[in-house]
């Protein structure tokens, strides 16, 4: 672990880290060789407590509620009719065409973010040292999970994920609001690859 | 003529200087709290700070509290109640 760069550590900062990218190895607890072993991979959410946090899998982004009364404009006179009409249900026809509804996924551009990250001033070096050992702890938590030597459950490596992102956002979010809602709109992006045993190990291997 | 110059040339060095070191310590002291706030220690905000090397302080905080918190050989941010 090289410290010349205080930067580096930054790195980390959450996300980026949480990928593992970027930053210098942080090889803790190492064993290079050793891909996949471990059994336990459970992706039962099970969650007997954990309320909010839900599935992990791919949370957003599903199902699209109808949007019934969301009209599209009609082509010319719009506002020219003033009737409601009660019962005549007069459905426009175009109804078809505006399932867009949600803003798509965010790009999840992890080495943009990292970078943005690590060359923010928002965070002082010393703190972003420190966000980067939390993040380090909470790979290798993952780590100890994919490989079995950690019995726990996605849905509980997923509290410290969120506090991390907390603890990461209030740092951000009054001197860099731009960084702060990008990391909040990667989170779920971020989590998929953290609680998906492939992703993490081509991730964590590479 | 020139020394009034100079004299004044000196003094706003010297204000800038002054300026960016203020600057700089409560860029020190913002990094401080956080990482102590971060390590999940009670410190409120960091109040004063004494260098010893680097990357390594003794910060005393609005509650009270000192902390050592320095790099360790491991690069970990360490954070040790005074």
């Amino acid at each position: 672990m090289d410290l010349s760069g205080g930067h580096c550590s930054i790195v980390a900062a959450l996300l980026a880290a949480l990928l593992a990218v970027g930053c210098a190895g942080v090889k803790q607890s190492d064993t290079p060789s050793a891909p996949a072993v471990a059994p336990a991979a459970p992706t039962t959410p099970v969650a007997p407590g954990a309320a909010a946090v839900a599935a992990p899998t791919a949370p957003a982004a599903t199902a699209p509620p109808p949007q019934p009364a969301a009209s599209p404009a009609p082509p010319g006179q719009a506002a020219a009719k003033p009737a409601v009409k009660p019962g005549a249900a007069a459905a426009p026809p175009s109804a078809k065409a505006a399932p867009v509804a949600k803003a798509a996924p965010p790009p999840l551009d992890l080495k943009a973010l990292e970078t943005e990250l690590r060359e923010t001033k928002a965070i002082g070096v010393m703190t972003k040292l420190s966000l980067k050992n939390q993040v380090d702890d909470l790979l290798s938590q993952f780590r100890a999970f994919y490989q079995g030597k950690l019995k726990t459950t996605l849905a509980e490596l997923r509290r410290p994920f969120d506090l991390l992102v907390l603890k990461l956002l209030s740092l951000l979010q009054d001197s860099d609001p731009a960084l702060a809602a990008a990391i909040v709109m990667s989170r779920e992006a971020i989590w998929g690859i953290l609680s998906d045993r492939a992703k993490f190990a081509s991730l964590d291997g590479g | 003529m020139n020394i009034r110059a100079s004299l004044a040339a000196l003094a706003v060095t010297a204000a800038l200087v002054a300026s960016a070191a203020a600057a700089d310590d409560a860029t020190v002291k913002k990094d401080l709290t956080a990482v102590i706030a971060l390590q999940g220690l009670p410190c409120g905000q960091v109040t004063e700070v004494r260098t010893l090397g680097d990357n390594d302080y003794i910060a005393s905080c609005q509650d009270g509290n000192r902390y050592h918190v320095f790099v360790n050989a491991q690069g970990r941010v360490v954070a040790q109640k005074q």
